[in-house]
C-alpha cells in the first residue's frame, strides 16, 4: 500500500537530516503504530506519506515514496485527498466549517462527490463513528474526544485506503482514548483501512498494533513486529518495562499476555512510610463556578477540597469535568458563584500581581502562553526581573532541572519537555508555596516525563510546598501522585490515596495494577523497590 | 438540536455582509464626508450590536472597536501636530519647530486652525468608518462558510482571505488565555509594555493556526477538483437582496442628487445601514 525506497528528508539549515536512505512497505488493512522521542521525526514522516511534505511544508526530499500506486513526488496532497485521510495533532485548528455535519462533509465537496452519493457517506460515517446525535452541533462547543472523533469522521468520508494519525489520543481522558482506539481497531478490521498512528502513550494503544515503525532520530528507522522492536526499544511502555524488570524473557503486548508468562507475584508489599504533612497550602469550600451568564450549566457545583504542605495531588477525570476550572480557583481566575478559596489563609482574588507568583505557580495547558522572550537567555532574566530574584537563578534552576539545550535557541523552536521545563524553572524561581500543572504530560515522551518526575518530587520534598496536577495521564498519576481527586460534571466524586483509588477503577487503572492485581503496587517504581529490597 | 437550526436558517448568505462592506465602501469613498462616514459608522455599530452571538467572530468586535478608536486618536494627533498651514480662525498654538527649507510649506506644531482640526476630523472619521465597515463584516459573518462558497478556482485567493478573516477573530480569543497567562507570571497586563509581550505568543500562535489550516485544507483535496459540489448549497434569497437593496438605493440617491440635505441624507444612510438587521 505505501512504500518507502531509499527515501531521505532534510529540512533547509537543519543540522541532521530527518530520515536517511530509508525503504520499508507497509501492507494493506495494517495498523501501524510509529514511535520515537519527541522531535524524532514522526509527524515529518506522516506528512511524507501524503505529500504535504515537501509539498505544503518545504524539505529537501530524495528517494521515493509510492502510496496505492501514486508517487507524493509527483502530485500534490490535494490530489491524494481520496487516498490518504490525514487527522493532525490539533485537530480544532484544522477544522474548516463550524458545524459537525459540514466539517464531514468537506472533503466530499470539494471532491466533486454528487449531494446524493455525498449524503449517504456522510450518513454512513456519522454511524461509524457515532456522531449522528452530534450532527448538527458547533465543533467548539464538543469535547476533546468528540471533536477527535470528528476528525477522524471527515477523514474517513472519502472512503481512503490509508488513514494517517498525529498523537490521537493525547489530549483525551482514559475513556475516550480507549473509545477512539477501538473504533480504528474496529476499521482495520472490518474495513480493510491501513492505519498509520504516531502516539507516545503507548500503554494506550500497544494492545491494537500490528507492527511498529520506530524512529532513531538519528536518520535511521525500524520497522517490525511490536514484539521485535519493543524489546530493544528505548521506548516501552510500562507493561514492558515490568517484564524487563521480572526478566521474563518475554515481550507481553497486553496485560492478558503478561499474565500468561509472569509468575505469581504476591508479596505484600512494605508499605512506604507516609509522607510528613504540612500545614494547609489550598483549601477550597463548597465552590460553585459557572461560565455561564443565566448560570444554567455549571462547571463546578459544590467542591470542597484541601491541599496540604509535601503532597502531591493529582485532579482527573473526563473531558470537561470541570478540572481547569478547579485549578483556576487557586489563582482567582474562574468565575466563582459560591464559596471561598484560600491560598495560605488568603484569598487569591486579594493577591496582587507580585504577590500571587510567590503563593501559587501556574502552568496553563499550554506552557508556551507564559514565555514570550525570544530565546532561552532573555526568557530567563525576563524572569528573574518579574520574580524580583537575583539575576541567574532561573537559569539556574533550569539546568538543575534537565540538561538545557542551547541557551540562543528560541522557546517555540525547542522540545515539548524542554519548554515545559522553562516554565517551571520560571515559576519555581519565585518559589511559589503551590505549584500548579494542567496537564503537562500532553506531547512528552517517556524521557520527558521520567525528568518531569523526579523535578516534582524533587518540589515537594520539603513539606512547606505543594503541587496540584490535572491530567488524563494514568501512569504520571501512578508515579508521583499521593492523592487523587476525581471530578465528573463539576462534582467531586473520589478523594483518597491514589493506591486505593486508582485501583478501584478498571478504566483509570494503571498497566502495573492490572497486571498484577493481586499486590498494591501500582508503579514501576513501587516494583523497584520490591525487586531492591528483596535482593 | 432545533434551535441551532432555526439559527442557520436566519443567517445570511455568507457572502452578503462582505457584499454589504463593499457597498459601504464606495459610498464612503464617492461621498467623501465626514457626516456620511459617522452615521456608517454609527450603523455599522448599531448593526453588530443588534446581531448578538457569543461566537468568537463575534466577540472580535470589541476590539476591532479599540482599534478604530486607536486609529481616530493617531490620526488626530498626526494632523494637529503635522502638515501644511491651513487658515481660519487660530484655537490655541502649541510649541513648534521651524524645518529647514526643504521642507517648505510643512509645518511641525504652531497654530492650530479650526480648519485645521476640521480637516483632521474629517480624514479621522473616514478612516473610523473604514475599519468599522470590516470589522462589522467580518464579526457578523461565519469566516468557515465564507471559505465553503468561494469559487475555489481562486484557491490562493480564497486560502489568503479565510486565514485572514479567520485568523484576526481567533486571535482575540488567545489575547484573553495569554493575558490571564501573563497574571500567572507576576505582571499586570494592562500598559503599553504588555502589548508587546501578549502580541508575541498570539501572533505565533495565529501564525502556526493558519499554517495547520492550510495544511488541512490541501490535504482534503480542497481546490484540486474543477467541479465541487455542495452537501447543503446556501441559498441567496429575497431576504437578502432586500437587505442589500438598502444601501445600494442609498448610494443611488446620493449620486443623483448630490443637492440634498445633509442630515436627510445621513439618516437614510444610517437606516440603509441597519436594514439587515431590521430584517433578519
Amino acid at each position: 500500500m505505501i512504500t518507502f525506497s531509499n527515501v531521505s528528508l532534510i529540512y533547509p539549515n537543519a543540522e541532521r537530516t530527518i530520515v536517511e536512505n530509508v525503504s520499508f512497505t507497509v501492507n494493506e488493512g495494517e495498523l501501524l503504530l510509529l514511535i520515537g522521542h519527541t522531535g524524532a521525526g514522526k509527524s515529518s514522516l506522516l506528512k511524507l506519506i501524503n505529500g504535504l511534505i515537501p509539498h505544503h511544508t518545504g524539505g529537501i526530499l530524495t528517494g521515493e515514496i509510492n502510496v496505492a500506486g501514486r508517487s507524493t513526488r509527483a502530485i500534490k496532497p490535494g490530489e491524494l485527498a481520496d487516498i490518504v485521510g490525514i487527522v493532525g495533532q490539533n485537530p480544532i485548528n484544522g477544522f474548516v466549517s463550524d458545524i459537525v455535519e459540514d466539517e464531514i462533509a468537506f472533503s466530499l465537496e470539494s471532491l466533486g462527490v454528487a449531494p446524493e452519493i455525498m449524503r449517504k457517506r456522510v450518513e454512513e460515517v456519522l454511524d461509524l463513528l457515532a456522531l449522528a446525535p452530534l450532527r448538527r452541533r458547533n465543533i467548539s462547543e464538543l469535547s476533546g474526544g468528540e471533536q477527535q472523533r470528528v476528525a477522524i469522521a471527515a477523514a474517513l468520508v472519502t472512503n481512503p485506503k490509508v488513514l494517517l494519525l498525529d498523537e490521537p489520543t493525547s489530549a483525551l481522558d482514559p475513556s475516550a482514548a480507549e473509545e477512539v482506539l477501538s473504533i480504528l481497531h474496529r476499521l482495520v478490521h472490518d474495513l480493510g483501512l491501513t492505519v498509520i498512528l504516531a502516539e507516545h502513550r503507548l500503554e494506550r494503544v500497544i494492545g491494537f498494533v500490528d507492527r511498529i515503525i520506530l524512529i532513531h532520530g538519528d536518520g535511521t528507522v525500524d520497522l517490525g513486529p511490536a514484539r521485535q522492536i519493543l524489546s530493544k526499544s528505548p521506548i516501552a511502555p510500562p507493561l514492558v518495562e515490568l517484564a524487563k524488570k521480572f526478566e521474563l524473557g518475554q515481550i507481553p503486548l497486553s496485560i492478558r499476555e503478561f499474565r500468561k508468562f509472569a509468575p505469581e507475584i504476591s508479596e505484600t508489599m512494605v508499605q512506604a512510610a507516609g509522607k510528613n504533612l504540612g500545614d494547609t497550602i489550598l483549601a477550597i469550600n463548597s465552590v460553585s463556578a459557572s461560565y455561564d451568564q443565566d448560570l444554567r450549566s455549571k462547571a463546578l457545583s459544590d467542591v470542597s477540597i484541601k491541599v496540604s504542605g509535601g503532597e502531591i495531588v493529582a485532579l482527573m477525570g473526563r473531558n470537561g469535568a470541570g478540572k481547569t476550572t478547579l485549578l483556576k480557583c487557586a489563582v482567582g481566575q474562574a468565575p466563582l458563584t459560591k464559596g471561598e478559596v484560600r491560598v495560605k489563609a488568603r484569598d487569591p482574588k486579594s493577591f496582587t500581581d507580585k504577590e500571587l507568583i510567590r503563593f501559587v505557580g501556574y502552568i496553563p495547558q499550554d506552557a508556551g502562553d507564559l514565555l514570550y522572550g525570544q530565546s532561552i537567555k532573555q526568557e530567563c532574566d525576563l524572569a528573574d526581573l518579574d520574580n524580583g530574584v537575583e539575576s541567574g537563578r532561573t537559569l539556574a534552576i533550569y539546568s538543575d532541572l534537565m540538561k538545557i539545550p542551547s541557551l540562543n535557541s528560541h522557546p517555540r523552536d525547542i522540545s515539548e519537555g524542554q519548554r515545559l521545563g522553562l516554565a517551571l524553572s520560571i515559576i519555581l524561581s519565585a518559589q511559589p508555596a503551590l505549584v500548579i500543572l494542567d496537564e503537562p504530560t500532553r506531547g512528552l515522551d517517556y524521557e520527558a516525563k521520567k525528568v518531569l518526575i523526579t523535578n516534582l518530587k524533587q518540589i515537594t520534598s520539603e513539606s512547606n510546598r505543594a503541587v496540584l496536577i490535572s491530567t488524563h495521564d494514568v501512569e504520571l498519576v501512578a508515579e508521583v501522585a499521593d492523592r487523587v481527586i476525581f471530578l465528573a460534571d463539576g462534582e467531586v466524586i473520589a478523594d483518597g490515596g491514589s493506591r486505593e483509588v486508582l485501583k478501584a477503577s478498571p478504566a483509570f487503572a494503571p498497566q502495573v495494577s492490572k497486571a498484577l492485581p493481586n499486590n498494591s503496587w501500582i508503579s514501576l517504581s513501587d516494583v523497584e523497590r520490591y525487586l531492591s529490597e528483596k535482593n | 438540536m432545533r434551535t441551532s437550526r432555526r439559527a442557520r436558517k436566519e443567517n445570511f448568505h455568507p457572502l452578503f455582509f462582505w457584499l454589504w462592506a463593499i457597498t459601504l465602501l464606495v459610498i464612503l469613498l464617492v461621498s467623501n464626508s465626514a457626516l456620511v462616514s459617522l452615521s456608517i459608522s454609527a450603523g455599522a455599530i448599531a448593526l453588530v450590536l443588534m446581531k448578538p452571538s457569543n461566537t468568537y467572530w463575534y466577540q472580535s468586535f470589541r476590539w476591532s472597536i479599540r482599534l478604530a478608536a486607536l486609529a481616530f486618536t493617531l490620526r488626530m494627533a498626526f494632523g494637529v501636530i503635522i502638515g501644511v498651514p491651513m487658515p481660519g480662525r487660530v484655537l490655541f498654538t502649541i510649541p513648534g519647530i521651524t524645518l529647514p527649507d526643504l521642507f517648505v510649506g510643512i509645518r511641525l506644531g504652531g497654530d492650530v486652525t479650526s480648519q485645521r482640526l476640521i480637516s483632521a476630523f474629517h480624514e479621522a472619521s473616514l478612516l473610523v468608518a473604514l475599519i468599522l465597515i470590516f470589522a462589522a463584516a467580518s464579526a457578523l459573518s461565519n469566516p468557515h462558510e465564507f471559505l465553503r462558497v468561494l469559487p475555489r478556482k481562486y484557491y490562493g485567493i480564497g486560502l489568503a482571505t479565510v486565514i485572514a478573516s479567520s485568523v484576526a477573530p481567533q486571535s482575540a480569543r488567545s489575547i484573553q488565555r495569554v493575558r490571564a497567562a501573563r497574571r500567572l507570571r507576576g505582571e499586570n497586563s494592562t500598559g503599553i509594555a504588555s502589548y508587546r509581550k501578549v502580541g508575541i505568543p498570539v501572533l505565533e500562535e495565529s501564525l502556526e493556526r493558519s499554517i495547520d489550516l492550510a495544511a488541512s485544507l490541501e490535504s482534503r483535496g480542497y481546490g484540486y477538483f474543477p467541479n465541487p459540489s455542495r452537501y447543503r448549497p446556501h441559498i441567496w434569497r429575497l431576504r437578502e437582496t432586500l437587505a442589500l437593496a438598502g444601501p445600494i438605493y442609498a448610494l443611488i440617491f446620493l449620486l443623483l442628487l448630490p443637492a440634498v440635505s445633509g442630515v436627510l441624507l445621513a439618516g437614510l444612510l444610517l437606516f440603509a445601514v441597519i436594514t439587515p438587521g431590521l430584517i433578519s
